[in-house]
């Protein structure tokens, strides 16, 4: 571990050491597959700082606030040393200005109401995408991860406990809608987070940078109603080598122009769009939280206020291929009589506006009603409302969120409906 | 027997759970020079720190605006601009604007003739004429 200290008095081992820790504890849950020994990377990274790489001009680091307002910039800044982000790449993102010093980025946390425990550099992290900074030590790729997982937990429990019998591809749906790139994109944006023009060395850090996508590629892979032309290979992660005998001898017969070509084509290079790269400063955001202010509850607090808070209405995402027979099958699978549409009221019949209400019952109880301007639409609207009324249950005395007892194991639990699964033909 | 969802995105309801401030940036322009500034430098030096402090969503940017009236300029979310110029004010009046700035939508001025804007559907629904009861219901 190095420590550096500047003319300023400035000590920088603190910040070393909390990336540091947040790579360990990000390998602590495995979603990193192999991240060496930390402290000898940080030694090697200031080193090369150290040898290699311009020093910043101090005009650079001029204060655009008043000097009446006090701030955490060393007032005489020669040269630096360390930084909490050096690389020896020379493609990579070297701030002109640490991540303590933008007000952009104090402004950010401030407005999301973060508490002093996170710090600036792990925000200041979670705006660098890979696709800006290929080390992985110094972007935003585990931090990302490790919010999906976090993300991902709290949507599905809430949605899982709140609405029991949703099928599960509705489920997916509703969960893309509350966690997916456009989802969290919008969260972002409405956090008044902007990308910088392009990655560099004087981009401030306050903004988020990426790689863009160039103008005209081509749209090839289309996921999730996302258009995205280039897969996003996660960097350091290789290729199964173990057991893998046509890798090792691909690895074996490669020339140097290969392995030149192969190393070019690394994940940090590509581009990604800017939705991309704004849900994945909202997930790395998340991880801060879990990994600065207190683990999982300031988490799970933080998830609802700012993701679950949002409106999404979960009975407009239901498209019915075959409501009626769907509903026939479901009464034989619970044991209700099977339903017959009854016409309810008409008008005009053999008018251009004929209406039908016609209503679906399983002996005496009324399941459904549906209003159409023929008898099948009727009947049709009919069942797809009494499917949605059964898919829709939620329960009225709601049950606790399995996520309350983390931590605390005491805590009285009432557990949530389970319901038998989806309708099978 | 297929169902399929239909995919959507949540829509933002600002302050039902957490409360962002839209304003995100304030700049201060002033000349060193006019009297019309007077004010405005007076708070840049007394009030603008105690500002800062209280608000820190907002960034603070202060630069000069030679020859012109001293403005405030606050950028939001919305990614507009409201600009407010303060010449010739004393100090609690331009930090009045300031406030003003600051808790700005950015939208728009807007005529709102509705007391609750609302993303929910209504609970009571819509009357029907099928559905009416007793004084109400229309024959059809």
């Amino acid at each position: 571990m190095s420590s550096v200290t500047d003319e300023t008095g400035f000590t920088y081992i603190g910040r070393s050491s909390v990336i540091v820790s947040e790579r360990d504890i990000v390998v602590s849950h495995s979603l990193i597959v192999s991240v060496g020994a930390s402290s000898q990377i940080t030694d090697e990274k200031s080193l090369a700082v150290d040898m290699g790489l311009p020093r910043r001009p101090s005009t650079m680091l001029s204060p655009s606030r008043p000097s009446s307002i006090p701030t955490i910039r060393p007032s005489s800044s020669k040269h630096r040393s360390s930084r909490p982000f050096s690389t020896s790449s020379p493609l990579s993102v070297i701030p002109n200005l640490l991540p303590t010093q933008s007000a952009k980025l104090a402004a950010l946390h401030g407005r999301l109401d973060l508490p002093n425990k996170y710090p600036l550099t792990t925000l200041g992290r979670a705006l660098i995408d890979p696709t800006a900074e290929p080390e992985h030590h110094l972007n935003n790729d585990g931090l990302s991860n490790l919010g999906n997982v976090l993300l991902g937990y709290y949507t599905s429990e809430y949605l899982m406990v709140h609405y029991p019998r949703l099928p599960y591809e509705i489920l997916k749906t509703a969960m893309n809608g509350y966690i997916g790139p456009r989802a969290l994109a919008a969260v972002g944006t409405g956090w008044g987070v902007e990308a910088a023009f392009a990655p560099g060395e004087t981009v401030d850090p306050g903004l988020l940078q990426f790689n863009r996508v160039a103008p005209g590629t081509p749209l090839y892979k289309i996921k999730g109603g996302v258009g995205f032309n280039i897969p996003r290979k996660r960097n350091n992660m290789v290729p199964n080598f173990e057991n893998n005998p046509s890798v090792d001898k691909l690895l074996e017969a490669e020339t140097p122009e290969m392995k030149a070509a192969r190393e070019a084509q690394r994940p940090g290079q590509d581009a990604t769009t800017l939705e991309l790269a704004m849900a994945s400063f909202v997930r790395a955001t998340v991880a801060g939280v879990y990994l600065h202010s207190g683990g999982l509850p300031p988490t799970k607090e933080f998830v609802h206020a700012h993701v679950l808070s949002r409106k999404l209405d979960i009975d407009k995402l239901f498209q019915f291929e075959q409501p009626t027979r769907e509903l026939s099958r479901l009464c034989v699978r619970e044991g209700f009589q099977q339903p017959i549409a009854r016409l309810e009221k008409e008008t005009g019949r053999y008018s251009r506006h004929a209406v039908f209400i016609v209503g679906v019952y399983s002996g005496e109880e009324k399941l459904g009603e549906g209003q159409g301007s023929s008898l099948p639409e009727a009947k049709i609207k009919a069942a797809i409302s009494a499917l949605k009324g059964w898919y829709l249950y939620s329960p009225v005395s709601a049950a606790d969120l399995p996520s309350k007892t983390d931590g605390k194991p005491d805590l009285p639990f009432t557990p949530a409906v389970i319901d038998v699964g989806d309708i099978v033909s | 027997m297929v169902v399929r969802g239909l995919q959507a995105v949540s829509k933002a309801q600002n302050g039902v759970g957490a409360f962002i401030l839209q304003c995100k940036r304030l700049e201060f322009n002033y000349c060193e020079m006019s009297g019309s500034s007077r004010g405005m430098k007076a708070f840049l030096k007394t009030r603008l720190a105690t500002f800062a402090k209280e608000n820190p969503g907002v960034e603070i940017v202060v630069s000069p605006r030679p020859k012109k009236h001293p403005i405030i300029r606050g950028s939001y979310i919305n990614k507009r601009e409201k600009v407010v110029c303060v010449r010739n004010l004393e100090v609690l009046q331009v930090l009045q604007k300031a406030e003003l700035l600051r808790d700005a939508s950015g939208d728009k001025i807007k005529k709102i003739n509705k007391p609750v804007q609302s993303l929910n559907d209504s609970v009571r629904g819509i009357w029907s004429p099928y559905h009416a009861k007793g004084e109400d219901v229309h024959r059809v």
